[in-house]
């Protein structure tokens, strides 16, 4: 429409100066989405294939790059570190994933039951983790979870219970991380979900109970199916984000002990930053980015089949 | 039945204070370490005896030592921090909207596939471009620079969407009088679009800044000196001075980083929830 009335305005103008104008009527949109373009090719897609072609190398930085054909994807399914950080990594994305997606829906569904001045508050308070750096909620859930002052032994203790090496216990360090990732990750996620719930007409609740439905029913035939689309995006996205976790183990416990929370994403960091070896850190990232995919993938078609029972 | 309703409702609003005692616990932890003095710091009880000001003090005046004082350049990392906040903002809501107003409101070849190339850089993980992006930065020289720090975060597809979906939302015949009336395609832009997309742009800024002043990861890579450091990581790095009591003053900082994002946030709440809708219904 905007073209058509550009170009009656322009008729009278002379017809070579009418094609100039022209060339730069039809330029003036490649113009305006080009410095996006110049970003994403300059440093996405030139790096991203930079990275696959290091993938098949060996390169320190500083040496010459040393094609090496697949040698790095075999150094890898031999990596027991390798193997540990993806183990590590699937049960964090797996329990967070369920635990967290479970648990926002349930926190959504009850703020929404609560009325007037308390539900705004109640709303700010569950969100203010998602507006908070990793870094402060790392440092001071590692403050909470210290042996000697932390809060959760003192709570602990006077229960009688025995204090506990939260963070440095093989056997509790994940645990304490995966807790620390649900408290932070609720309120995102219930907000989201609270948008969802609200674009559930009403009547159809209205007639549910004209029916006599029960409570659970409702949830079960109404709010479960209607909300499936919203489910899916808190769950895609929630499985990227925990793939490619890193800052809060980094944080928290270094990857420790022994190597109990280090993710893929830590442990290509590692490989990477410390040890130089750039090519196999490339190899890692390589695969990680096409284990956020497909998963991503799989989430997608599996929420979505469900639907057409 | 409404009585029941009326106390099951109670029920549930008691259970959720309950929670939410779970979630301000941290925040009133941070707060509480960072006013104790250090003979406090390991004691187990959460409220200060001796109220002080000293672990703020410290990020400002570094720490004594008998005769020496180690710095911790907190203003600098404040400084930093807020420049490329700053500079970012202007520049992603500049790009984004430009191209947003081109994708909403332009014919033009190509533009289904340019559209759908976009939305998938979304999909791409940080860590693919990490290592290459790093070589790029270092031979161009720009490791601990703002240009390091901003870059990389002026490619915002999500933006660009964000702000489409608004656009396309004004209606085009304001577009066209302007048209009538000799306004150029970027005079269209400036004088009407970005005036007309104010909430969107709102949103957008609110999300943007939220992404760059708590970001860790990118300047963790590209940051190796002290005075270039972001609030995140000089936060970080403050764990590593050996030898001393940080966990005070680590607070300290962690509570003065996080005040402006609670403010700005309390503030454009609404904005804030109309952009997370916005996200929602894209999958």
């Amino acid at each position: 429409m905007a073209s058509r009335i550009e170009s009656l305005n322009h008729a009278d103008i002379g017809a070579k100066n009418n094609q100039w104008g022209k060339f730069w009527r039809a330029a003036i949109p490649y113009i305006f989405i080009s410095p996006f373009f110049v970003g994403f090719v300059g440093l996405q897609l030139l790096p991203i294939s930079f990275s696959a072609f290091l993938s098949f190398a060996e390169w320190s930085g500083l040496n010459q790059i040393q094609i090496v054909g697949i040698k790095n994807f075999v150094t890898m399914v031999n990596d027991a570190r390798f193997w540990n950080a993806l183990r590590v990594t699937f049960t964090i994305t797996v329990v967070c994933t369920i635990l967290g997606t479970a648990g926002s829906l349930a926190l959504a569904i009850l703020i929404e039951q609560v009325r007037g001045w308390l539900s705004p508050i109640l709303r700010a308070i569950f969100f203010l983790p998602s507006v908070t750096s990793v870094v402060v909620i790392a440092y001071v859930w590692k403050q909470l979870y210290n042996a000697d002052f932390g809060f959760i032994n003192a709570v602990i203790t006077q229960f009688g219970l025995p204090a506990q090496q939260w963070l440095t216990n093989p056997r509790l360090a994940l645990p304490s991380l995966i807790i620390m990732l649900i408290w932070a990750g609720l309120g995102w996620d219930a907000l989201i979900i609270t948008a969802g719930l609200r674009s559930i007409p009403d009547d159809l609740y209205d007639a549910a109970r004209v029916d006599g439905a029960s409570g659970w029913a409702e949830f079960r035939y109404i709010t479960l199916p209607l909300l499936r689309p919203t489910l899916t995006f808190v769950l895609v996205t929630s499985v990227i984000y925990l793939w490619g976790l890193f800052a809060q183990p980094q944080l928290l416990t270094g990857g420790g002990p022994i190597r109990g929370t280090q993710t893929v994403a830590l442990y290509l960091y590692d490989v990477g930053f410390r040890y130089h070896e750039f090519g196999y850190a490339s190899a890692i990232a390589i695969t990680l980015s096409i284990i956020m995919f497909v998963s991503s993938y799989i989430n997608f078609r599996l929420v979505r089949t469900e639907v057409e029972y | 039945m409404e009585r029941r309703r009326k106390i099951i409702r109670n029920g549930i609003a008691g259970f959720l204070i309950l929670i939410s005692l779970l979630y301000l616990l941290p925040y009133i932890w941070m707060i509480a370490m960072s006013l104790k003095p250090d003979g406090e710091i390991f004691s187990t009880s959460i409220l200060p005896q001796n109220p002080s000001f000293i672990q703020y003090e410290r990020l400002f005046y570094g720490y004594q030592f008998g005769d020496q004082t180690l710095r911790i350049n907190f203003p600098a990392y404040a400084k930093n921090t807020s420049i490329i906040t700053l500079i970012s903002l202007v520049l992603v809501l500049f790009t984004d909207a430009l191209a947003a107003y081109a994708f909403a409101k332009f014919n033009f070849r190509g533009k289904n596939i340019l559209f759908w190339i976009m939305i998938g850089t979304m999909m791409l993980p940080i860590y693919a471009t990490l290592i290459p992006s790093f070589w790029l930065f270092s031979k161009l020289k720009l490791v601990n620079t703002y240009q390091a720090l901003i870059l990389p975060g002026v490619i915002d597809a999500y933006g660009i969407f964000l702000l489409k979906q608004y656009m396309e939302t004004v209606p085009s015949e304001i577009l066209d009088a302007a048209t009538v009336d000799g306004a150029g395609a970027f005079r269209r832009f400036w004088a009407i679009m970005v005036p007309l997309s104010r909430p969107a742009l709102g949103t957008l800024a609110v999300f943007r800044f939220l992404f760059v002043w708590n970001d860790y990861l990118w300047p963790l890579v590209i940051i190796r000196e002290e005075r270039m450091y972001t609030l995140t990581l000089g936060i970080a790095n403050m764990e590593m001075r050996q030898g001393m009591i940080v966990h005070g003053s680590q607070m300290a900082a962690s509570f003065l980083a996080t005040i402006p994002v609670v403010v700005l946030v309390l503030l454009m709440q609404r904005q804030f929830l109309r952009g997370l809708t916005v996200g929602a219904f894209k999958a």
